[in-house]
């Protein structure tokens, strides 16, 4: 079963680009997505597909308090147990 | 105030100079390409007002977060109580300056999204929704992106960001009407009131929130 890093990298590729383009791989899990470059409408957007994907409810706050790719892969193995 | 983002290699390179080790440092963490250049050119356009209106040399001028990163001017390393507030989206960029009372300004620029429906679920209230659902093609997208600055300039404006739940309040009935303008209060924050303005045209969407005194 892939991890979550590994469904979270997936879903970046499949949802998230600047200007047009992917995010560049490697991906940097530490660093965070405004501070790539991403919109805050995409950032809105990619929070509500990975809710989808992975079953579980951000709220708000949460989203806002998550700054990096790390930090929702905690969040994420904490909520699912 | 409207600033061109746009791609100039010698402008670009103009703004770096304005910015401080800080600034460098943050700029190398964006993507190459549109992302830096759009910090780089919206930060030393930033600088080069709040030189203008706080009469000091760019040298003088630095730059500190509040809470929930909200940044303010620092002026010899002490804060300076100015308001400002900037937002780039694509090619476009806004720099809000008041000398009083808390702002907020957002553009985006009027892109074709097919996430709209999952957007809207996520930030707009019941009756945005409906005004919405009155809507389709262009004018839906444009009511869209019209709705979403409103709404995230007065959340920057607050200071909260996405903290402060979007679904939570709505657009002010007279602005989800057509008007351009309007008067508003948080539900969970009575006592304040933020005067709201679109500034969008074809181009982009954008707003700009302002706190106020006794409106």
């Amino acid at each position: 079963m892939a991890s979550t890093a590994d469904r979270i990298r997936k879903l970046v590729a499949d949802n998230l680009e600047v200007d047009g383009k992917p995010l560049p791989e490697p991906l940097d899990f530490g660093t965070g997505l405004t501070e790539l470059g991403v919109s805050s409408m995409d950032v809105v957007a990619f929070a509500k597909v990975v809710a989808e994907d992975f079953g579980v409810t951000f709220t708000p706050e949460a989203c806002a308090t998550i700054k990096t790719l790390d930090e929702l892969v905690t969040c994420l193995d904490s909520q699912m147990g | 105030m409207e600033i061109d983002l746009g791609q100039d290699a010698a402008r670009e390179a103009r703004a770096m100079s304005w910015l401080d080790d800080q600034e460098r440092r943050r700029w190398r963490r964006f993507l190459p390409g549109g992302p830096r250049r759009r910090f780089a050119l919206s930060r030393a356009a930033l600088r080069a007002i709040l030189c203008e209106r706080l009469g000091c040399d760019n040298e003088r001028l630095a730059f500190g977060a509040a809470e929930h990163g909200k940044p303010f001017a620092l002026v010899d390393g002490e804060p300076v109580p100015v308001s400002f507030n900037v937002s780039h989206s694509g090619a476009h960029g806004l720099i809000a300056y008041a000398p009083a009372g808390r702002l907020g300004v957002d553009v985006e620029e009027r892109v074709a999204r097919s996430d709209i429906d999952l957007l809207s679920e996520a930030v707009f209230g019941p009756a945005e929704r409906a005004e919405l659902a009155l809507t389709s093609g262009y004018a839906r997208s444009h009511l869209f992106f019209r709705l979403w600055t409103i709404k995230e300039a007065l959340m920057k404006a607050h200071g909260a960001g996405f903290r402060l739940d979007p679904s939570s309040f709505e657009t002010p009935p007279a602005m989800l009407r057509g008007m351009n303008e309007a008067i508003f209060r948080l539900p969970r924050l009575p006592e304040v009131s933020w005067r709201l303005q679109d500034l969008g045209n074809e181009r982009f969407a954008a707003a700009i929130a302002h706190e106020v005194d006794g409106a």
